[in-house]
């Protein structure tokens, strides 16, 4: 018995959707790679001599501002809105995410726009709020846009582990700040690490943004390497260098993490019993989470609802909605399956498993455009091995059109997915699985009636930040697109790009308005498994 | 429940997929159908692209990206490209498609009788469409026209903590430096570079309209822009008073104002060359023409095509640089070079 039941735990192994998710992430980078490979070095010696320093300074400064901002924002609001009951906690807890529907290049706009000489903000302050640009400039707009990514995971983490061990702590004769810094900061710390994570890739790979805000990084670099030089082999080269520098950071933090990891014992599952805060405590919760809903939305939001009430628009953006609408829910959908079972993969295999996991986050670190390249590279690659092979008759890229778009997709985002289901998985212990499965459980009934449900909430957290990621895509978006396909981030970066704010105003506030309800059916959804857990 | 979000997942998939494999499925009916690969997304040109469907009944579909991104899918495609007219905001862009070997010669008596010589690639690999200068705004109260003398003040130490121009990466700024290689040497244009890094009011950011906004503003005296971005000021009801007490300078001196072109030529692969030559043709017909004065404040390329635009009107006549366009092609890289060495972000 024990026998068969083991051939059927191997026979569903995750291991091969763990390389699946691997190899889709990680083909159109490795596709770089002969391309990097290719070009003479002149265009390389240039940089060295000349402005490699400064965009290198730009990008490590940059970084450091940006992490350490979506810190701030993100871990405090998400403990306050785990840990604690006060006024509008519920609505905070959807809003609190909805920042990230704000592209961040539209919240760069807007923002600049609000604050230079003549904007909004500056002639009502008379000066007061300086212009948002330049390095502390994007450092903001890029807090105010990214604190979502460690807000979602640090909240799950806050949410399934954090109680317990608390309440320990402080039985214990902690104080509440030592039983956060001791215990549940560090439960956390492999949710908020792969938030920051994200954070930082995003962060190190903006172009328009950076661009826009005057602030050249090292990305600025392999745009100009390409748009300017025509030396789309040293954009390549250059984009593999920033990915190396990026895996070198986390796999050095994974690496120190490394044996510390904490799968909490049993009982996890009451529910939460959120700690009523006194009036005054409650004001600076309060305050603590609109501050980055403020900025992050609100502020911006207002800007170009305004700018959109009093501005006809030149096209209907109906098309572009459900384009928005179509590609994203679809590419979610996928990377969940995908990012699940990467997650799984990593928990159950091998290290090869474990490995492909950790390879497939490459596809998030490359700029945005080198990673269409990227897939343009590997598409056409194919193609000529289906000619030379089969005198094939499918195009690969020219009649591709949607299945070509949701491939670069996932190449780009499905790593996103791979955190939020690994942290989710994190609180489903092996002896779980043990008990489960010594009472006679298939392996297909222990994901079905235990994983699931104990980890729904991370996976639908996953598919939330591949949704919204896609959302705001561009450049794969515009270039590997259908005939005539639009979306809305296509739209508001025509407009953006071409100056008219006015004109991009309303597709940004679509797409805010698209994440609204999506935000709310998740919240609701996470919240209703976490009472059918209690119940039962 | 959840393996019904899965499965609906999968099936829309699988549908999607089915009608996107099938052959000729992107807009398989029975009429003609013309595509066009363009780096523009102006509303000038949606009502050429209508204007064209009515008069010929031929269904245009688009794709719309940066340049770059539209070479480099355009030589992934290769025979296969769907692609038949090919539309770039750049005379360099137009350089790097011909150098790719994007386009197809056309030899069309038509378009040679309608656009100018310098506005036209020797072969017909590619046509202009519409023009955009590159000019120079300052505010009259703090600058006295007299005293300007080309692009060359702008490099003057009088205007020292006093000009405002966008970052070096954007294709304009380097266009007009490959113009000014050749028209200076690579010498001079160094200098010149340098020396306006040096006279920067504030490090370069946002774009060419934020520029105008820091003249109005009083944050730098003098500006770097696209005559179409300070046109369209101008034009709007909105926001006119921007630019109501700022003028533009046209920098007329020695070899003239830098002009730069967008253009179309037809594909090499082109699946339908006879309707791109179809179109070609008729943007360069009146209406068409005039939608890029008026709808988006270019200059036609066919110099007989009267149009009503009251900026344009106001801004007057220019001298321009009878450059030949490769030029700014050729001298792309070094352009940018120049930029990185002179400080200028």
């Amino acid at each position: 018995m024990g026998q068969y039941i083991d051939r059927i735990w191997r026979g569903i192994s995750p291991t091969p959707i763990g390389v699946f998710a691997a190899l889709i992430c990680t083909l159109p980078v490795v596709a770089l790679i002969p391309l990097g490979l290719s070009g003479g070095g002149t265009h390389m010696a240039h940089l060295f001599d000349t402005q490699l320093s400064t965009y290198v300074r730009n990008s490590a400064a940059l970084l450091i501002i940006t992490v350490s901002g979506t810190l701030l924002l993100g871990v405090p609001t998400a403990w306050l809105t785990s840990r604690y009951s006060f006024p509008g906690r519920r609505l905070f807890v959807v809003a609190l995410p909805l920042s990230l529907a704000m592209p961040s290049y539209v919240s760069g706009y807007a923002w600049m726009s609000m604050t230079a000489v003549g904007g909004p903000v500056h002639d009502a302050t008379a000066g007061f709020v300086p212009t948002i640009s330049g390095l502390f400039g994007a450092g903001f707009v890029f807090s105010i846009s990214f604190y979502p990514y460690v807000y979602l995971l640090a909240r799950q983490a806050f949410e399934n582990s954090g109680t317990h061990s608390f309440e320990a702590a402080r039985t214990l004769g902690a104080s509440p700040s030592k039983a956060f810094f001791k215990v549940s900061l560090p439960l956390a710390r492999p949710a908020i690490m792969a938030g920051t994570a994200l954070v930082a890739m995003e962060t190190l790979a903006d172009y328009g943004t950076v661009d826009f805000l005057g602030t050249p990084t090292f990305t600025v670099g392999i745009l100009r390497s390409w748009i300017s030089f025509g030396d789309p082999q040293a954009a390549a080269r250059l984009a593999l260098i920033l990915l190396l520098v990026t895996l070198v950071i986390f796999g050095g933090e994974r690496l120190a993490r490394r044996g510390t990891r904490v799968a909490e014992a049993g009982g996890r599952n009451k529910p939460q019993h959120r700690v009523q805060l006194s009036p005054r405590a409650a004001v600076i919760a309060v305050l603590s989470c609109t501050v980055p809903v403020f900025f992050g939305l609100i502020a911006p939001g207002l800007h170009l609802l305004l700018l959109a009430l009093e501005t006809q628009p030149v096209r209907s953006p109906a098309d572009a909605f459900w384009g928005t609408i179509m590609v994203a829910s679809l590419s979610a959908g996928i990377a969940a399956i995908l990012g699940l079972g990467a997650a799984y993969a990593a928990r159950t295999g091998g290290w090869f498993a474990n490995a492909s996991v950790r390879a497939a986050h490459a596809g998030y670190a490359v700029p945005g455009a080198v990673a269409a390249l990227g897939v343009i590279a590997l598409l056409a690659a194919s193609q000529n091995l289906l000619d030379t092979v089969s005198g094939s008759t499918a195009p690969m890229i020219a009649g591709g059109g949607l299945v070509a778009l949701l491939f670069a997709y996932q190449a780009r985002f499905a790593a996103a997915a791979i955190g939020p289901c690994e942290s989710a998985l994190v609180r489903i212990t092996p002896s779980m699985d043990q008990a489960a499965r010594s009472l006679g459980a298939s392996p297909w009934t222990v994901i079905g009636r235990i994983h699931f449900p104990l980890a729904f909430s991370g996976i639908a957290t996953a598919a939330l930040l591949v949704f919204v990621e896609v959302m705001k895509e561009l450049p794969a978006t515009m270039i590997l697109r259908p005939l005539d396909f639009e979306t809305l981030a296509v739209s508001a970066h025509h407009y953006a790009s071409d100056e008219r704010l006015s004109q991009a105003a309303l597709p940004s506030l679509m797409l805010v308005a698209i994440g609204l309800p999506i935000m709310m059916t998740v919240s609701w959804l996470v919240s209703r498994r976490q009472t059918e857990s209690a119940a039962t | 429940m959840r393996f019904g979000i899965f499965g609906l997942v999968l099936a829309i998939l699988g549908l999607s997929a089915c009608s996107d494999g099938t052959p000729g499925g992107a807009g398989a009916s029975d009429g003609k159908m013309l595509v066009v690969f363009s780096s523009r997304h102006y509303d000038s040109d949606y009502a050429l692209y209508d204007a064209f469907e009515e008069a010929t009944g031929v269904e245009v579909r688009t794709i719309e990206a940066d340049g770059d991104l539209l070479v480099e899918r355009l030589k992934a495609d290769g025979e296969r490209s769907p692609a038949d007219v090919i539309v770039t905001v750049d005379a360099g862009r137009l350089w790097r498609a011909e150098q790719e070997q994007l386009f197809a010669p056309l030899s069309s008596e038509k378009l040679d009788a309608a656009v100018p010589a310098g506005m036209r690639h020797p072969d017909g690999l590619w046509y202009g469409l519409a023009k955009r200068a590159r000019v120079l705004v300052y505010a009259p109260d703090r600058v006295d026209e007299a005293k300007l003398t080309g692009y060359e003040s702008l490099a003057d130490p009088a205007f020292k903590g006093k000009v405002c121009a966008r970052s070096s990466g954007n294709i304009y700024n380097i266009s007009l430096l490959a113009a000014l290689i050749d028209r200076w040497g690579e010498e001079k244009a160094q200098d010149w570079a340098s020396n306006v890094a040096g006279n920067f009011a504030r490090d370069p950011l946002g774009g060419d309209t934020d520029q105008i906004k820091a003249v109005a503003a009083g944050e730098c005296d003098i500006a770097l822009v696209n005559h179409y971005y300070f046109a369209r000021l101008m034009n709007d009801e909105k926001d006119n008073n921007i630019v109501e007490d700022l003028a533009v300078y046209w920098p007329n001196a020695d070899a003239g104002v830098h002009v730069n072109l967008s253009g179309a030529g037809v594909a090499k692969n082109a699946p339908n060359p006879e309707l791109a030559r179809q179109f070609i043709e008729f943007a360069m017909t009146e209406q068409p023409q005039r939608f890029f004065a008026e709808l988006t404040n270019e200059y036609p390329v066919v110099p007989s095509v009267e149009y009503k635009n009251a900026a344009l009107e106001k801004l007057g006549d220019f001298k321009e640089d009878p450059i030949a366009l490769s030029k700014l092609g050729e001298n792309q890289a070094e352009a940018q070079k120049l930029f990185d060495r002179a400080g200028w972000p």
